[in-house]
């Protein structure tokens, strides 16, 4: 079967990230799908390696800029791993706190993403404005709503104040009242259950069997939590239920997701409540000793792990970061790909895209290529949403 | 006796001569191997103890050869490494034992030039279309010129 | 001022183009159309297509691979067209500079009209900038 290239470029108005998907089609369904994703390059690795520890921060920071909180206490952990020093008990419970206000702002923006890909535009306002009380108690506890490289070398940049405290914990009763309406809505609301069940199906042999991390394979009934097998910052101290669904589809991914929000609300006020005292961070030496240190860390996308190897000189010999996403592709491909009695469609493809949460979106072109035809085309992710709408897929 | 001492005495019970050397901290185990024992040990861990989950493979440009580290594992981060030849940067790929190692050998394959046999797709990840055969950025002579960003025609 | 310049000004079509960023940038356009921000009541609208719209906004360090697309997607905009320059990746390459694979900002590729700077950009400094740009399209300039 040959195939040739027709590049179009289009636009996706949520979330972008430059993906190209190479999707191989007989028909309307999906039989196979590769990835290309050089668009996103940039090259962090090796710049790494050109700054020191101390100036990689705001880099390692800016590798996503909505995970950023876990990129920033992955990268702090890693490196205060090569010093031999003991980092206060505050400062773990403050990286805590700010990594968990993280996780509730990515996952109510992935609710409103995930409502905008079904056509349903009024969860996805409600959603969004609901996330801004979040990052307004990002911007006064940490100075900045998003990127806000709290996490430093040594401990947290700032202390929070017992009024700040009491804000925050109002702000979690209004996040939490709002979560259980959205739980509410997702369960009862026929639409969403019409789109979002049985599509996007990812088995839990196929979970194990790619690798795959996070949400995705805790919706496919895999107990698998960094936080809880791998324990880092204070998790081991504060209690939480590992959110799994058995329904190993879209539909389940957007029940763990709302559930785990009620999760880091609790998590959240049982720190507050516990907040040790004592200093909230330590000066360390520029210099870390020589040695290797691996760090994992959950995102909101999955697990996230950085590596290094230090030689003793100021900056890394070798950094190396996996991002969650890169884990998942496996598990999208199996997501796409029709087999058996369980069949993919056009229309299909960008919930199910969407449905892993992932860091690399958008102006996402859909490569096809139809391998009974011999032919190939590029739609846009807003094209395929309009015409499922209108029932005008075959081409 | 800690859990990971104990995984490694396993290994070495099985392997024996194999295993080189093993350092061992909180939840995390690293053990150098020979190049011919990288597949066997990793084929051992997840057939013979069920650890299905691969976090991702490391690959380091060292003094002597390139190091490629496997690391498996859900609670407990076990990490096999090798090193293989700079002049001759050949290795099995492990995509027959775990599906998901596929990307991180592409990547690997695109920044250091290493190749993994047996690969099922061994083609361009993340290097642009146009970036030159044969140069590997991640490679320590690859030096990015400082204030001189990529122009038209210029490499 | 002429007529059409004056509807141009009112309601500006508005079209997102990531090359490469963090996505931080991204989700604070996303986040003026939103209630708290509310861009829609300048009159503008968040097209899907380049060919609708009077200006671009660009986010993200320009990958190599991302170069022709956005050269493509420039040149798609019918005139008179506005490019601007969205976060500090967008107007020097921000914290990538010196990267093998970026180039230094947005204006190596296409032409620039208005830079906004931060990183990420406050959705008050997009709206901010937007104005000011409506302002200088409103005087022909």
């Amino acid at each position: 079967m040959s195939t040739f290239d027709i590049p179009i470029g289009p636009q996706h108005p949520a979330l972008p990230e430059p993906l190209l998907l190479k999707l191989e089609v007989e028909g309307e369904t999906v039989v196979g799908v590769d990835f290309d994703v050089s668009y996103m390059h940039r090259g962090i690795e090796k710049l790494l390696e050109t700054k020191t520890y101390f100036q990689g921060l705001p880099l390692v920071e800016r590798i996503c800029g909505i995970c950023n909180a876990a990129h920033g206490v992955c990268y702090t952990l890693n490196v205060e791993k090569l010093y031999d020093k003991e980092i206060p008990l505050r400062a773990q419970y403050l990286r805590l706190i700010i990594e968990e206000l993280s996780r509730i702002h990515s996952h109510l923006l992935w609710l409103g993403v995930a409502a905008f890909e079904i056509g349903f535009n009024t969860m996805f306002m409600y959603t969004w404005r609901d996330r801004e009380h979040v990052m307004d108690m990002l911007e006064s506890i940490t100075g900045n709503r998003i990127t806000t490289e709290y996490s430093q070398i040594g401990g947290v940049r700032r202390d929070i104040s017992q009024e700040l405290a009491g804000k925050l914990l109002k702000t979690m009763d209004i996040v939490e009242e709002r979560t259980k309406y959205y739980i509410k809505v997702a369960l009862t609301e026929r639409t969403i259950a019409k789109r979002t069940q049985g599509i996007g199906y990812l088995s839990t042999a196929d979970a194990k069997s790619t690798c795959s991390v996070g949400p995705i394979v805790r919706s496919s009934g895999v107990k698998f939590d960094v936080r809880a097998s791998d324990p880092y910052t204070a998790h081991d101290e504060v209690p939480f239920n590992v959110i799994t669904s058995d329904s190993c589809d879209v539909f389940g991914r957007v029940v763990v997701r709302a559930q785990e929000l009620l999760e880091c609300v609790n998590m959240i006020r049982y720190a507050i409540k516990h907040l040790p005292q004592g200093p909230f961070r330590i000066k360390l030496p520029w210099k870390p000793n020589a040695g290797e240190a691996l760090t994992r860390v959950e995102a909101p996308r999955g697990e996230l792990l950085h590596y290094t190897l230090s030689d003793g000189n100021l900056k890394p010999y070798r950094y190396k970061v996996r991002t969650p996403t890169l884990a998942n592709l496996g598990a999208l491909r199996a997501m796409l790909t029709s087999k058996g009695r369980y069949v993919v469609n056009i229309g299909d493809v960008p919930i199910t895209y969407g449905s892993i949460d992932p860091c690399i979106c958008c102006t996402a072109r859909v490569h096809f290529i139809d391998v009974t035809k011999g032919r190939s085309w590029i739609w846009t992710l807003d094209e395929i949403r309009e015409r499922s709408k209108r029932g005008r897929l075959l081409r | 006796m800690s859990s990971e001492e104990e995984i490694f005495n396993e290994l070495k019970g099985v392997f024996g001569e194999k295993l080189i050397d093993h350092k061992v901290q909180k939840r995390r185990v690293y053990i150098r191997v020979f190049n011919d024992a990288y597949k066997d040990v990793i084929r051992y861990l997840v057939n013979n103890k069920g650890i299905y989950h691969l976090e991702t493979i490391t690959a380091t440009e060292l003094k002597d050869g390139i190091e490629i580290m496997a690391h498996l594992g859900m609670d407990t981060s076990i990490s096999i490494r090798t090193t293989i030849s700079k002049e001759e940067p050949k290795i099995p790929s492990i995509c027959d034992i775990i599906v998901g190692a596929e990307f991180y050998e592409r990547e690997i394959h695109d920044l250091l030039g290493v190749t993994f046999e047996g690969h099922p797709n061994p083609i361009r990840f993340v290097l642009p279309d146009d970036w030159p055969e044969g140069v590997h950025p991640l490679k320590k002579s690859f030096e990015t010129k400082h204030n001189a960003p990529l122009r038209e025609g210029v490499e | 001022m002429g007529i059409v310049n004056w509807c141009r000004k009112k309601s500006p079509w508005v079209t997102h183009f990531c090359t490469g960023s963090c996505n931080a940038c991204d989700i604070e356009i996303l986040a003026c159309l939103t209630p708290r921000y509310d861009i829609e009541r300048f009159g503008v609208v968040l097209k899907g297509s380049a060919r609708h719209s009077d200006i671009l906004l660009v986010t993200g360090p320009v990958t190599r691979q991302v170069r022709d697309r956005l050269i493509r997607v420039y040149e798609q905009m019918p005139e008179p067209k506005y490019v601007v320059a969205v976060g500090t990746c967008a107007t020097s390459s921000g914290v990538y500079r010196n990267s093998y694979n970026v180039y230094p900002g947005v204006d190596s590729v296409i032409p620039v009209s208005a830079y906004i700077s931060g990183c990420p950009v406050k959705p008050e400094n997009i709206l901010n900038g937007l104005s000011f740009l409506l302002k200088k399209i409103g005087e022909n300039k």
